[in-house]
């Protein structure tokens, strides 16, 4: 799937967020939101930060393909969130449709802004920063994101060893066993952890509405 | 049929992630079993919706405390969160720029950078009207400026001079005329040096419009008039304020 195995490691040895599924005790996306007006700004944002950066980052690089721009993206949806937060009204849907809609906005900003970068170079050919199909226009690469998102969000919610499993095989291409000697989980375990993975999987993206749509 | 009932490998067969006699295995079992004939369809949709997934992959440590800051920043002096009254869409309202801090910083530059240039240019013109200095200098010195090897590939109908012009006080005023010389990176900026082997002075930094003429004055100060090559770097506004390495443009003194 061109991600390395190490890569896939090192992302969730150096991400504390990537352990962070929310817990029943924890207050929701939306209890946060009211947080961003009052002094617990700080610690409501950083929440809403270790929950989402990954999303908005991946969804970033799949339609900016470029990973600094990924970045850019993040730190503008992220203060685009606080600086908004009271324009977000839950009775119109939940965060995280919220977000998307933000992240797909200014990620189209960003887009457009990279396309003014193109440039004619010698031999004729355009010269784009990151590696894209160019046929494709931002509105087309943008209406890929929402099922992107989607999915993110349906990994994200998995617990860290469930996630660990989907990661190293799915993306890594690693076999159960190779899983079990890279993490040192015992091949049972990790055979258990395959399947309720899926089986968590499966009812995360069927809440999300994602089965009638992608799962075609 | 439940979860629990199908074959426990089922799931890793439709990931690949089993060994080859495993996966025979599992292939001999759905011959036989359409309850995991059926749900092997369904897993092979969990399958295939994974492929829209976004690579697992996280943005940089750093970054989040940048925001904060950002934030923390922001917050000093008084509040300037918008809240829409009509309670419209976060997507529409917002006309001001949402750049990041890092951004800002080099937008505000960006944006003084011209006053700071006119207002320089004012007073030399005041200086020259008062010493009798009117008219516009001849350059002691018109140097090119050429590419990098790099940096050429992706420039379209460039050329680029520099003017030198030595002031009363010794300074030396640069004019840099640059024509489709391409924009910096979102978060950088260029920065123009007089070098002398491994000794550099600063100049001063810039922008570029991109496609079209782009015109900046800079300065340096009298000891730069010792430093007989010009070099034009591509500098980044998150890192410590130094040369960079990244050479765009290079010309040299007669």
């Amino acid at each position: 799937m061109g991600f390395a195995t190490r890569d896939i490691l090192n992302h969730r040895q150096r991400s504390p967020a990537h352990e962070m599924t929310q817990r029943a005790d924890e207050p929701s996306d939306e209890q946060l939101m009211t947080n961003l007006d009052g002094p617990g700004v700080e610690v409501a944002l950083s929440k809403l930060y270790d929950r989402y950066s990954r999303t908005v980052f991946g969804v970033g690089l799949r339609i900016l393909g470029d990973r600094s721009m990924a970045e850019e993206l993040v730190q503008e949806v992220f203060l685009k969130v606080w600086r908004s937060s009271g324009t977000f009204d839950p009775s119109r849907g939940g965060f995280s449709s919220w977000l998307y809609r933000v992240t797909r906005s200014v990620a189209l900003d960003l887009y457009r802004k990279r396309a003014r970068r193109v440039r004619p170079v010698s031999d004729g050919q355009l010269h784009i920063a990151a590696e894209r199909d160019p046929s494709a226009g931002p509105q087309e690469v943008v209406d890929e994101s929402w099922l992107s998102w989607r999915v993110s969000r349906a990994l994200e919610v998995l617990d860290a060893p469930h996630r660990e499993v989907i990661d190293l095989a799915y993306f890594g291409g690693l076999s159960q066993r190779e899983i079990s000697e890279r993490t040192g989980v015992p091949l049972g375990t990790v055979k258990t952890r395959t399947a309720s993975a899926y089986k968590s999987l499966r009812k995360e993206l069927a809440v999300q509405g994602t089965s009638r749509e992608a799962l075609r | 049929m439940k979860f629990a009932e199908v074959h426990p490998n089922l799931a890793a067969f439709v990931l690949g992630c089993l060994e080859a006699e495993e996966a025979a295995e599992v292939r001999h079992h759905l011959d036989s079993c359409p309850g995991c004939q059926s749900e092997l369809e369904e897993l092979r949709k969990v399958n295939r919706a994974l492929g829209a997934a976004p690579p697992p992959a996280a943005p940089p440590a750093y970054l989040k405390g940048e925001i904060l800051s950002c934030v923390r920043a922001e917050q000093l002096p008084s509040s300037n969160k918008v809240v829409a009254a009509d309670g419209s869409s976060p997507l529409e309202e917002h006309g001001r720029s949402h750049r990041t801090y890092r951004f800002n910083r080099f937008k505000e530059f960006r944006i003084v950078l011209p006053s700071v240039a006119a207002a320089a240019l004012v007073a030399v013109i005041a200086l020259g009207v008062f010493f009798g200095f009117l008219r516009e200098e001849t350059p002691v010195a018109t140097i090119q400026l050429i590419p990098t090897p790099q940096e050429a590939a992706g420039l379209d109908g460039y050329w680029g001079v520099a003017e030198i012009r030595p002031q009363p006080a010794g300074n030396q005023q640069v004019e840099l005329k640059l024509n489709n010389f391409e924009e910096p990176k979102p978060n950088g900026y260029y920065e123009m040096w007089f070098v002398s082997g491994e000794k550099r002075i600063s100049a001063g930094s810039f922008t570029s419009v991109g496609k079209g003429e782009t015109r900046v004055l800079l300065n340096a100060p009298p000891e730069a008039s010792d430093y007989h090559t010009l070099l034009i770097t591509e500098e980044h506004v998150d890192k410590r304020p130094a040369s960079s390495r990244e050479v765009a443009l290079k010309g040299d003194l007669p």
